[in-house]
């Protein structure tokens, strides 16, 4: 009933938003026309793009305000954070505790903020940076759980900022500092064989910048006259900028040695020690434009990090290569070189004359045409990522658990991927990955694909089974009952009103098509979950919905985010 | 649905996996249309044991002779291994310069495979070439060279393509799959399962040109719960489903997709059926204990997989296993006896299993690895370099010997380009196409698989008996 509220209500507000709102007497040559009314099918696209899911509640809301007011309403929404949520269950841990597993609990509220999280735009942006500036659990961080949520609740909280700060704060992290081993970087010296790490240095530019090759604006690659890619930069600046990042380590120590991690510091940002810090002159990139190219002699640590990084910000790389790799993560695997442009020339100047502000970048890509008109080409959309395709069907059917947490089942367990828990710094998949076949023949990309094997694949297929048929709020007969211990931590979804039309199997398909992708479902999907829940006497409600749940969430349809 | 065993749901539910929940009759081996094998009808297995991160593998194969040891250990300072705890090895043909070599302290199973079973080969500073280049044609910038030297992903990619100086889309493993599959050997392998099968993520070294490989998880494939069942909702169920994703769709993302869920469908069972078969209860066919580490897990499996490999219909089987961790910008001391010694164990109880069920001689392992690491240090850990020494080991290998030429552990010596990065002795198109020859590809096939053999005098490094 709740549900046919809200779909009239929705009717209604597409109306309103159709008419155009106000009635007002304005001047008819002044006035732009009212924009187009935004249809079901559209608001899940857009949701799925800037959310970690469309609901109808969101959908509701979006074609009321229209694509602009969303937006601008999320930009100002504050970060939901992890760190104080992973303090607080720190506090309730006795002494002596095993506290690597606080990563459970990391994981725990990143899926909450992601489910219930009002800055939904937010956190889809910071899963994004999260998945371009890497760091990973699966490592020494294992042991900082504090620094993880820190990091994470910086990305958050810098989605909106500028570009050239975040660097910064990501440089001076902590975390990042362990998992890149910028932190406890030393001067060098010579008479031991010591030279500065370059782990830093060379990830910064090829994987959170500028990459390996020159690009263009529009993100295609610059060649010289033999057709070769231009390279950014060689070892000598690589080297340059190893010696740039040394001299920092944990705050709040006497001296560089003994800088030691505490709960507080590995959430703080690292500290320079002058004593360890090479104050020779060093090489940057050399680039059209650059300030300067190199760091004169005698400088501190923090004007060497200020150069090298404005140095690094000011190249032509930085435009195109985060704004194609931020409308890979929301929008499209495979974005025209004319929209990747369009988003790159945001990003180099906001429209006030700024470089680098992320809040007018992601407004450019959603509000792009390429973002919003009918995907017309057999490479647009992409393939959706097992956190968020899990997130997807959780939203839609509002999952939650008695006692509030949603991981305590150990979710990335069971789909094969969590937030912060790449195997490397190379993230889970490349941006460049094209599995063999037609998308590596047409010269296309599937970065997601990459994550896609058989076996995750099926992980992810046998997660979708056991929500559509058992964790739900009717669970089908046959399921075991849940052990008691795990009854209040079970994450369930609500099926109530998809029951509730069961008997029609025409109109349970259509519900259940309307949830997730906003009323779109292909013949064969359609035809062949229908029969399937002809198979099942009407009265086997919970049985009926289980069936047809589990073929359309599983469907490759499903797979992609149009 | 209808067929859940309660108990086991529960157990799998407490342990937060569902592995066992929604389990599948238990079926005789999907019969599946194999072909005559003229020229494959033996059986061989590749198994490449690939150490992400650049193992630093100046460290694991050490001199111990005192003047190739004091210049080791005058570049290396407090990475160095102490001379007397190296594991000494003793090479059939002695290095003509009187150089002595030994393990690190923390592999005494690769010891004996080398020194007793004489199973294991080293190939000395093996790394990404085009051509051959010397120290100064290196500096001179006069020498064709992979570009973006040094960098992880991009020396991952040379190992895995052998691309060169040219955009990878295959790796040598996929393109060995294409050439034994294909129009261009007398009698091309026909079996049921592809050849290559990874037991740890998509890798662009088992990607062919035509060739498909198949993933599963380290203790083998997922099986698909409630697809299974002879009961009619089940039939039913199994048929929607293959329908689904049998579809045509609009785009090439739903098209990649459903075409990873039908191989999954496919493989799974048949797979899952034929590792029963060799599990507990059935008789199990080996008693080496492997570690409980992932790269044990995933070994494991591959010992069963090549001990099912009859039920399996297969004649030649490329696996891809892995371990990370070995990325030592930090606390290398502390980390690389754990890394190294977990590699040990593996190889060892994995090549025990191979000779317990009297395959040895057919099965061939060897390691590979991003790169190997700079002599110098950064206080607690070593940066990326170039050449590396690498691991073969197997019943077919001429073993307890060292191939390619161990360079001299000197900064700034005659292979050191900087920092201690050392110039390949030998390159990975060498070392792939003496795994390739060995595995059955034609001489005349070879630069299929090693693109640049061409550029070099030698393409068979001899490792093989």
């Amino acid at each position: 009933m709740n549900a046919a509220r809200s779909a009239a209500a929705a009717a209604c507000a597409a109306l309103l938003a159709a008419c155009g709102g106000g009635g007002g007497s304005a001047p008819p040559v002044v006035n732009p026309p009212p924009p187009p009314a935004i249809s079901r099918a559209d608001a899940w696209r857009f949701l799925n793009q800037a959310t970690f899911g469309a609901t109808e509640a969101e959908a509701q809301a979006l074609i009321a305000q229209g694509y602009g007011a969303w937006i601008d309403q999320q930009l100002q929404r504050p970060a939901s954070l992890e760190l104080p949520h992973v303090q607080a269950v720190f506090a309730t841990y006795p002494p002596g505790a095993d506290f690597t597993r606080l990563h459970e609990d990391r994981v725990d509220i990143w899926l909450r903020n992601a489910q219930n999280g009002p800055d939904q735009l937010r956190q889809r942006v910071a899963f994004a940076l999260s998945e371009i500036m890497v760091i990973s659990q699966l490592s020494p961080l294992v042991g900082f759980p504090w620094g993880s949520a820190s990091y994470y609740d910086m990305l958050a909280q810098g989605a909106f900022g500028n570009f050239r700060e975040l660097m910064e704060q990501v440089t001076l992290h902590p975390a990042m500092g362990v998992y890149l081993s910028m932190l406890g970087n030393q001067k060098p010296d010579a008479a031991r064989n010591i030279r500065p790490d370059e782990n830093y240095a060379r990830e910064l530019m090829q994987l959170f910048t500028i990459g390996l090759v020159e690009l263009n604006l529009d993100g295609s690659v610059r060649r010289d006259g033999q057709g070769n890619p231009l390279p950014t930069y060689d070892q000598q600046v690589i080297e340059g900028f190893a010696h740039v990042y040394t001299g920092w380590n944990y705050a709040g120590a006497p001296n560089f040695a003994l800088a030691r991690p505490t709960i507080q510091n590995q959430a703080m940002p690292m500290q320079a020690y002058a004593e360890q810090h090479d104050t020779g002159a060093k090489r940057l990139l050399s680039y059209p434009g650059a300030v300067r190219t190199q760091i004169p002699a005698g400088q501190s640590p923090q004007q060497d990090l200020d150069d090298a990084l404005d140095n690094i910000f000011g190249h032509p790389n930085v435009a195109p290569f985060i704004s194609k790799q931020l409308i890979q993560r929301l929008v499209t695997s495979n974005p025209s070189p004319q929209y990747v442009e369009r988003v790159a020339r945001v990003f180099e100047n906001d429209g006030a004359g700024r470089r680098g502000e992320l809040d007018a970048v992601v407004r450019a890509i959603l509000l792009d045409p390429e973002a919003r008109a009918a995907p017309a080409s057999a490479s647009a959309g992409k393939l959706g990522e097992p956190l968020l395709r899990v997130l997807r069907v959780w939203r839609a059917f509002g999952a939650r658990s008695q006692s509030g947490r949603l991981n305590a089942q150990n979710i990335p367990g069971f789909i094969g991927q969590g937030p912060l828990q790449a195997p490397s710094v190379f993230n889970f998949f490349s941006p460049f990955y094209a599995p063999p076949g037609e998308i590596l023949d047409q010269g296309l990309v599937a970065p997601e694909m990459q994550l896609a094997t058989e076996y995750q694949s099926s992980l992810l297929t046998n997660y979708l089974f056991v929500l559509s048929f058992c964790y739900n709020t009717a669970p089908v007969q046959a399921c075991p009952p849940v052990p008691a211990g795990l009854q209040p931590d079970l994450v369930v979804i609500d099926t109530a009103a998809e029951r509730a039309v069961a008997a029609d199997a025409d109109a349970l398909v259509t519900r259940i098509a309307e949830r997730l992708n906003g009323g779109l479902v292909s013949p064969t999907l359609r035809a062949e979950a229908r029969a399937m829940v002809e198979r099942v006497p009407a009265t086997e409600t919970s049985l009926r919905v289980a069936e047809a749940l589990y073929l359309v969430s599983t469907s490759p349809e499903l797979a992609l985010q149009r | 649905m209808d067929r859940m065993n309660r108990r086991r749901f529960l157990k799998a539910a407490a342990a937060g996996g569902f592995a066992c929940a929604f389990g599948r009759t238990p079926q005789a081996v999907h019969a599946a249309a194999a072909g005559t094998l003229a020229a494959f009808d033996d059986y061989k297995a590749l198994v490449c044991v690939f150490l992400f991160g650049g193992n630093d593998s100046f460290n694991m194969v050490v001199p111990r002779s005192n003047a190739e040891y004091n210049a080791y250990a005058a570049s290396r300072q407090n990475l160095a291994i102490a001379q007397a705890s190296l594991l000494p090895i003793n090479p059939l043909l002695p290095d003509p310069s009187g150089a002595l070599y030994g393990l690190h302290p923390s592999m005494p199973e690769v010891a004996a495979l080398f020194e007793q079973d004489m199973a294991c080969a080293i190939v000395a500073n093996v790394g990404p070439l085009v051509e051959p280049v010397s120290k100064a044609q290196f500096q001179a910038g006069s020498a064709r060279l992979p570009p973006q030297l040094f960098s992880h992903n991009d020396q991952q990619d040379q190992w895995h393509s052998l691309k060169g100086q040219v955009t990878a889309t295959s790796g040598w493993g996929g393109r060995i799959a294409d050439v034994i599959a294909g129009p261009d050997v007398p009698a091309p392998l026909v079996q049921p399962l592809a050849v290559n099968l990874s037991l740890n993520g998509q890798s662009l070294f088992q990607t062919g040109a035509s060739s498909v490989p198949y993933t599963m998880g380290a203790g083998g494939p997922v099986q698909l719960f409630g697809l299974d069942g002879a009961d009619p909702l089940s039939i039913a169920r199994r048929t929607a489903f293959d329908a689904v994703i049998g579809a045509n769709y609009p785009t090439v993302y739903e098209r990649a997709y459903a075409g990873v869920q039908r191989r999954a469908r496919q493989a799974a069972g048949m797979i899952g059926d034929a590792l029963a078969g060799v599990r507990s209860p059935n008789p199990v066919p080996f008693t080496a204990a492997f570690p409980a580490s992932p790269l044990g897990t995933q070994l494991r499996t591959v010992a069963e997989m090549i001990a099912a490999r009859d039920a399996l219909r297969v004649n030649r089987q490329i696996f891809f296993v892995a371990t990370g961790g070995f990325d030592t910008h930090d606390a290398q001391v502390a980390d690389q006896p754990g890394l190294l010694g977990n590699v040990s164990r593996c190889l060892a109880a994995f090549h025990r299993a191979t000779v317990e069920m009297g395959i040895a001689s057919s099965v061939t392992t060897f390691t590979q690895s991003d790169f190997g690491r700079t002599l110098t240090s950064n206080g607690d850990g070593t940066d990326h370099a170039w050449g590396g020494n690498q691991l073969v080991i197997g019943g077919g290998v001429a073993g307890r010997t060292i191939y390619g030429r161990y360079p001299l552990l000197q900064i700034d010596g005659p292979e050191d380009v900087g920092g201690g990065r050392m110039i390949p002795s030998v390159s990975c198109d060498q070392f792939a196409a003496t795994l390739a020859r060995w595995f059955g590809v034609p001489d005349s096939q070879l630069a299929v698989v090693a693109p640049h053999i061409g550029n070099f005098a030698v393409r068979d490094l001899g490792f093989f008996v």
